[in-house]
């Protein structure tokens, strides 16, 4: 193959393994808001690296290796040993686990819109305002909409959980997309 | 540990409020039950989705019920735009707002003394003279209009076309042909220009010059400077010191006029207007563009009244709705008018849009400045996810561009 070929190959698996990235990213940061940036740098350097990879073996396998390394970096420079972090051999297990996981990220996204939308209203409008980027931590969430931890605790977990089952409902009946 | 406990647990952890205890039997969980890791990806993505939901939720006054146009299609196109390539002039920058080239790196290497600050309908017999521009040695030619340029000595010049000149160092200027104005600050005097009958040395001033091969006229217009004629056997007198509003014309030959030149407002006047023609220009064009038939969509990225929806401008019956503005803040556009650009450099940054419908083809087109390449993938326009059709338009970190359309697989 051409040089440029073999790079057209590797941008097309890079950005085909974006979704899986970002949920793996996340997963080894439970919550913390700058996974989305780790997980760009990440990119960056299986850019970089891009010659390293090996035709024909498990692209997300190779990447989730680099962005392991990079959520180790990120801690690094964090210096902050207070958030918990999952050992060595489970990060391992979520790679695997991840890298041949079922490529559902985008019909789950759509159900979960019908699925929003059949809430009521100040459920969707609690949960926007939960997952709203300015939002902080719930301590701080809960002094501002003037209501309990506990209480929203509870009722967000329910509704995540009704979330969750909708979407599952949803994709078993939709079917398979033609 | 049963699901709902486990379940309960993973959302304490996503919150933040799980504690170390709990945290340890989590991940026991984890190590050996792959039904528990699945459980939390689920939510993991959840969340994920959630957070991007919300994102678009608080771009909107009301969240709407959309559920009919996912139905139809599901292309949803963030529009990003980057920034770029920032030559380094210590001190020197001044209104440098204008679109640099990619290829600026040429320039960056060259030695020169000084930098093309602003240009209006300038010609040069050389490409690659945008604004922002160093100036390369060796002679230059302006064949038209006219460049303001400053040198590193702090020293402004106007140069007026048609123009010879050469920047011998960041204190000495040859100008065989042409007219310029100098302004010359306290820390540069000595500052010299050369022509063909004489050469100026400036003692802190600001004069107007014109030249030609034939002679030379200088005007003083503050300050003082001294005059020395290239040939002093001609009888043109030795140097001469010469005062605020005193003017000189060599003998002989056709001597163009230093008078009636554009100072620096002047041409700031001159520049402004032309910039406001091109504007009208421009918003004409995109009028009629806004009444093409086979336009879909057009979004202009102007946030007037700190709306943070762009409307589609496109006049067409049943065309898509508004884009939402994630995270980019308004910025002047090309034209000096603020709040009329979008500054894509905040993480996330992106404008939603939801444009349902299959095309056959589809021409994609947009005006960006970049002001660095700072990432792998510098979107222009992305859809949700790769699906087959979805058109994925960026720019890589080495300046090429990169379009795809992802097609079916040949087999399973």
């Amino acid at each position: 193959m051409e040089n440029s070929t073999i790079e057209t190959a590797f941008v097309s698996a890079l950005t085909d393994a974006q979704m899986p990235l970002r949920l793996y990213v996340q997963s080894l940061m439970p919550g913390d808001v700058s996974a989305a940036d780790v997980a760009q740098q990440t990119n960056t350097t299986a850019w970089k690296k891009r010659a390293d990879f090996e035709p024909g073996t498990n692209f997300k396998a190779w990447i989730f290796a680099i962005a392991r390394y990079e959520v180790l970096n990120y801690r690094k420079r964090q210096a902050r040993d207070s958030r918990l972090v999952f050992g060595e051999e489970i990060e391992q297990l979520f790679a695997e686990d991840l890298s041949t996981r079922d490529e559902t990220t985008e019909r789950r996204h759509e159900a979960l819109r019908g699925c929003l939308a059949k809430l009521r209203p100040q459920d969707r409008d609690l949960l926007m305002h939960r997952y709203d980027a300015d939002a902080g931590t719930l301590d701080e969430f809960a002094d501002r909409v003037g209501r309990s931890v506990g209480g929203l605790k509870v009722t967000l977990h329910r509704l995540r959980n009704a979330l969750l089952n909708c979407i599952e409902n949803q994709l078993s009946t939709a079917g398979e997309p033609t | 540990m049963n699901p709902k406990e486990r379940d309960q647990l993973i959302d304490d952890l996503l919150e933040g409020t799980l504690s170390e205890a709990d945290f340890l039997r989590l991940e026991a969980e984890f190590c050996v039950d792959p039904e528990a890791r699945r459980a939390y990806f689920d939510r993991v993505a959840l969340s994920q989705a959630l957070a991007e939901e919300a994102n678009l939720a608080a771009q909107r006054p009301a969240f709407r019920r959309k559920t009919r146009l996912y139905a139809i299609s599901r292309i949803w196109p963030a529009l990003a735009a980057m920034l770029v390539i920032s030559l380094v002039v210590p001190g020197m920058w001044w209104q440098n707002r204008k679109i640099k080239a990619l290829a600026s790196t040429e320039e960056t290497k060259a030695s020169g003394f000084g930098v093309l600050v602003d240009q209006v309908g300038a010609q040069w017999s050389v490409s690659g003279l945008h604004d922002g521009a160093m100036l390369p040695s060796g002679k230059l030619e302006l064949q038209s209009g006219v460049a303001h340029v400053e040198l590193f000595s702090g020293v402004s010049l106007v140069l007026e076309g048609p123009a010879e000149f050469e920047i011998l160092s960041a204190m000495e200027i040859d100008l065989p042909r042409g007219r310029l104005r100098a302004r010359v600050p306290e820390t540069a005097h000595g500052f010299r220009v050369r022509t063909a009958k004489g050469e100026i040395v400036d003692l802190g001033t600001e004069f107007a010059l014109a030249s030609s091969a034939e002679g030379a006229e200088v005007r003083v217009i503050d300050g003082e400077i001294e005059w020395h004629p290239e040939d002093r056997e001609s009888g043109e007198g030795e140097k001469r010191l010469m005062r605020k509003g005193e003017a000189l014309q060599t003998a002989g030959g056709t001597v163009p006029s230093a008078g009636d030149f554009a100072g620096l407002e002047e041409f700031r006047q001159r520049h402004d207007a032309e910039r406001g023609r091109r504007r009208e220009a421009w918003i004409e064009r995109c009028r009629a563009l806004d009444q093409d038939p086979r336009l879909v969509a057009h979004y202009r990225f102007a946030t007037e009244g700190h709306s943070r929806q762009l409307p589609n401008l496109s006049a067409g019956a049943d065309r898509p709705g508004p884009g939402a503005v994630v995270a980019a803040v308004a910025a002047e556009d090309r034209w000096g008018q603020s709040g009329e650009a979008l500054d894509f450099s905040p993480t996330g940054s992106r404008v939603r849009v939801h444009v349902p419908g299959v095309h056959e083809s589809l021409t994609l087109v947009c005006w960006v400045r970049i002001n660095s390449l700072d990432r792998l993938f510098n979107s222009l326009f992305l859809t949700d996810g790769h699906e087959v059709g979805a058109p994925h338009w960026q720019i890589l970190d080495d300046g090429r561009l990169f379009f795809s359309v992802k097609r079916l697989a040949t087999s399973p």
